[in-house]
């Protein structure tokens, strides 16, 4: 594996901990109040850190970074998340996502974006601009008892601690060098056999380290718990260019410690306070000396970080197999450049300890993410691979040509008479086979439609931004599969129905108090199966759809005549028309009244459709109906003068023979059918198609009764019916552009080429009504 | 070293395992000087260097003596690598 390939997969994994970090941020703006929460949106920012680290893509770690460590204020309970601060952290997970984007693909950034964010986060990791005010009393920088140290005599004494007040001077010359590291272990770590000492040994071996121990926790020797961990140190590193190194050190400390790592040019951001207590050990009183007053400010919130520890689960019996020894010296040397790494540690240790924590089923540490695909099987249930997109591609196609293939050995077979039962048993197993097979290979490619409603998130909160608006999204179904496909292809119209809903669907936060509604707008964004198709919704609480606005612009722009007599339903329609915008001033954010037709169309490229409903005040309700795949469809095959069409089955409720009697004029074109005792419209599919002319004679044909996406039924007049398969879709797009009424096309098993209905359409195009615009409108176009 | 002191021997590691029972036989000897006597001493962790800073701390609060004596390199260069003198005193009589 050379290194590109150990650098994709980093980027494939930071993918995967941008959702998680998603995910999380957004559980816990919901309320959720699980530490696991917590260290989980910590670990996806540390495991992206740590790899980017390894490849030295500064820019994304130095943003994960102070992401980070704001992040372990709230881990830590320092920093309360409350909404504004997951404001923040939701923005600064997008702007990781474009770092991490940037480092990729080589994309552009927005830096002031990036530097705004740096000191947002900075500024909540002091401990400001919290709108709750809960402020940790350590954040305060409290430097004045320190002079006391600079008494002459004393630092004779104290020859132990090298930390002098010339180090603090010259901060600022050795920024470029040097690191401050903080560093207090809890009892957890000493109880995993790992020992502040071994820590604290290897951290020095890195550059030249100046260790100050503070003590000033110390309970009573009667009180203390000797088991318990009540130092902390501070290790200023200096010759050190990158803080990866002192990472590694501390990578599988590291839940059971609060650590900060900070260039040392930075050092204010590492709690003054402790900086001064480092002191501790030397200011103990002396029975020769008198004591010195620096212990009286020697603990000011002790309670906090106390307090603030959160139990991470871990468990414990994943060590049972090793002994101490081998525990005790967990240097992080397995890292994917290992060559890099100062530490000098026995590599087989580790290994052991996270194989033996991953047997158990235990997350044996997030840093080990970044060691790869193989590492990540042993640590889940259900072990996964990667398998690049093409080649799942190219088993599809071929899934797809054996299912040609099989229908065209079966007519042959048929055609020729020469089929013996057992010639026909076997070909009727190969067609089942065939069949599993490509249902198979189908759920290879399906996937949560989950990452492009967490697109989804970002995008309403940019949206949300631009607009002053207050927008609360909630998505449901997030785990519906779909084909890759379809979900890549989904994005985009997606995206911009939700800035519609939002910039145009959702009113300004004034005009939504003074309508009795809450300030917040709430977008839901839900995903279903339903007969075989996907349905996705996206609805908003706003206003609804203007009806007397559209009409009028309608009526402006000549879409519609002055006394067109168009039912609610077909008036909301027209906002898909091309060219329509209700925006009365052109917004950067839904873009130039583009937007709907464009959606309406990319979705029918999809061989989806969409639809809306809206009620005036309440809000408006879109509908995509997408098919779950590209590939395959089942279908009916029909004859419709003389050529042979597709009806998906998903579309069709019954067919049946039409009786003379039961057919019914009305007015100079149309016909009904009547069925149980309902008239239901005819289509002849023929004439809509102009496969001909004149109308034909529904008694001598089929009727096909579909079910439309507005929900009304109509029977599609064919010639006759063939029979019934499932076919692999080919589409006409590529070559053809969007041809109106069809689908896609496909081969038959005599290899002729076949079209596929576009059932919605079809029925569309049958009105002659311009309210109805997808047939005349793409024949225009 | 003082005369009158108890000398107490530290065992060879103080890790983990270490700390309760040297913390116990230290409390035993709450009250009476103390001599400890470091020079067998292998290793010393994060853990049993609180308990003997613990001790000197309480130590000097009953103005009793305590000391640590002839230190081993090894304990010298883990107290060293925990940002400690081979002493956790001021005390003079210790050598480097």
């Amino acid at each position: 594996m050379d290194m590109n390939e150990i650098r994709e997969i980093f980027f494939q994994e930071c993918e995967e901990q941008l959702a998680e970090l998603e995910t999380g941020l957004l559980a816990l703006n919901d309320g959720d109040t699980d530490p696991e929460t917590v260290n989980a949106v910590f670990r996806a920012v540390h495991s992206i850190k740590g790899g980017a680290g390894a490849f030295a893509l500064d820019d994304l770690v130095a943003f994960a970074h102070v992401f980070e460590t704001t992040l372990d204020k709230v881990r830590s309970g320092q920093l309360e998340p409350t909404h504004d601060v997951l404001k923040v952290m939701l923005k600064s997970a997008d702007v990781l996502a474009d770092l991490t984007n940037a480092a990729r693909h080589g994309d552009q950034i927005d830096q002031d974006r990036s530097a705004s964010l740096v000191a947002d986060l900075e500024a909540l990791a002091r401990g400001e601009g919290v709108s709750s005010g809960e402020k940790p009393a350590e954040a305060e920088p409290e430097f004045t008892p320190v002079p006391v140290m600079l008494d002459e005599p004393q630092s004779a004494d104290f020859a132990p601690v090298p930390f002098s007040f010339d180090d603090f001077d010259d901060e600022d010359t050795a920024a470029a060098s040097g690191f401050v590291v903080t560093f207090r272990p809890r009892a957890e770590l000493y109880g995993k056999g790992n020992d502040a000492y071994l820590l604290l040994r290897d951290v020095a071996k890195l550059g030249a380290a100046k260790i100050a121990c503070d003590s000033s926790d110390l309970p009573d020797l009667a009180q203390m718990d000797p088991e318990g961990a009540y130092l902390s140190w501070t290790i200023e590193v200096t010759g050190l260019a990158d803080e990866a190194p002192i990472q590694r050190v501390f990578e599988f400390a590291e839940w059971d410690c609060d650590l900060t790592i900070v260039p040392s040019g930075d050092v204010s951001a590492v709690q003054p306070a402790e900086e001064i207590v480092l002191m501790a050990p030397i200011e103990t009183p002396a029975p020769v000396k008198a004591p010195t007053p620096v212990i009286t400010p020697a603990k000011p919130a002790a309670s906090v970080e106390d307090s603030g520890m959160v139990p991470v689960p871990f468990d414990l019996s994943a060590f049972d197999n090793l002994t101490v020894a081998d525990t005790i010296a967990p240097q992080p040397v397995a890292a994917p450049v290992a060559a890099t790494t100062a530490a000098s540690a026995p590599v087989a240790p580790v290994i052991s300890i996270a194989e033996a924590a991953a047997k158990r089923g235990v997350d044996p540490d997030a840093a080990d993410r970044r060691q790869g695909g193989d590492r990540r099987a042993a640590e889940t249930v259900a072990p996964t691979i990667r398998v690049d997109l093409d080649r799942v591609d190219r088993l599809i196609n071929l899934v797809g040509e054996l299912v040609i293939n099989q229908a065209m050995l079966a007519q042959s077979v048929n055609e020729s008479a020469a089929g013996t039962s057992a010639i026909n048993m076997g070909l009727e197993e190969l067609q089942q086979l065939t069949r599993e097979i490509q249902d198979s290979v189908m759920a290879i490619r399906a996937q949560p439609v989950k990452p492009v409603f967490q697109r989804m998130s970002r995008i309403v909160r940019e949206i949300a931004d631009m607009t002053g608006k207050s927008v609360r999204l909630v998505t449901e179904g997030e785990n519906t599969e779909v084909d890759k496909t379809v979900i890549d292809k989904l994005a985009e119209p997606l995206t911009h129905m939700i800035r519609n809903a939002v910039d145009h669907g959702l009113e300004t936060p004034e005009k939504r108090l003074a309508a009795g509604k809450p300030e917040e707008g709430t977008l839901r964004l839900a995903a279903k199966h339903r007969s075989g198709r996907i349905v996705i919704e996206i609805a908003d609480d706003g206003a609804g759809i203007n009806r007397e606005r559209v009409r009028k612009k309608a009526i402006e722009n000549g879409l519609i005549s002055a006394d067109a007599n168009l039912s609610d339903e077909e008036i909301d329609n027209l906002i898909f028309h091309a060219g329509f915008s209700t925006a009365d001033k052109i917004s950067d954010i839904s873009g130039r009244g583009v937007g709907m037709d464009v959606v309406k169309r990319s979705i029918q490229q999809l061989g989806g459709r969409i639809s809306i409903v809206s009620k005036p005040g309440e809000g408006s309700v879109f509908t995509m109906s997408l098919p779950l795949t590209l590939a395959v469809l089942d279908g009916m095959v029909v004859s419709v003068a003389n050529q042979t069409l597709v009806v998906p089955l998903t579309a069709i409720v019954e067919t049946l023979q039409p009786e003379a009697s039961k057919i019914h004029r009305f007015g100079a074109e149309q016909r009904l059918i009547s069925i149980r005792d309902t008239f239901c419209p005819l289509v002849d599919v023929g004439r809509v198609l102009s496969f001909r002319r004149e109308q034909a004679d529904p008694v001598h044909g089929v009727a096909v009764l579909v079910e439309t996406e507005g929900g009304g039924q109509r029977a599609l007049m064919v010639d006759a019916i063939q029979g019934q398969r499932q076919v692999v879709i080919k589409s006409l797009e590529a070559n053809y552009d969007h041809v109106p009424g069809i689908a896609a096309a496909t081969i038959l098993g005599d290899g002729r080429v076949a079209l596929i209905l576009d059932v919605d359409a079809v029925v569309a195009g049958s009105r002659g009504d311009q309210a109805r615009p997808e047939l005349s409108l793409a024949a225009v176009g | 070293m003082m005369d009158d002191a108890q000398i107490v021997e530290l065992p060879t590691v103080l890790d983990l395992n270490a700390a309760a029972p040297l913390r116990d036989r230290l409390l035993a000897r709450r009250g009476t000087p103390l001599a400890l006597d470091a020079s067998r001493v292998e290793r010393i962790g994060g853990q049993c260097l609180q308990v003997l800073l613990a001790a000197r701390n309480a130590w000097q609060c009953d103005g009793a003596g305590f000391s640590i004596d002839r230190p081993s390199d090894g304990f010298l260069n883990a107290l060293r690598q925990m940002g400690f003198a081979g002493d956790l005193t001021p005390a003079t009589e210790t050598t480097r």
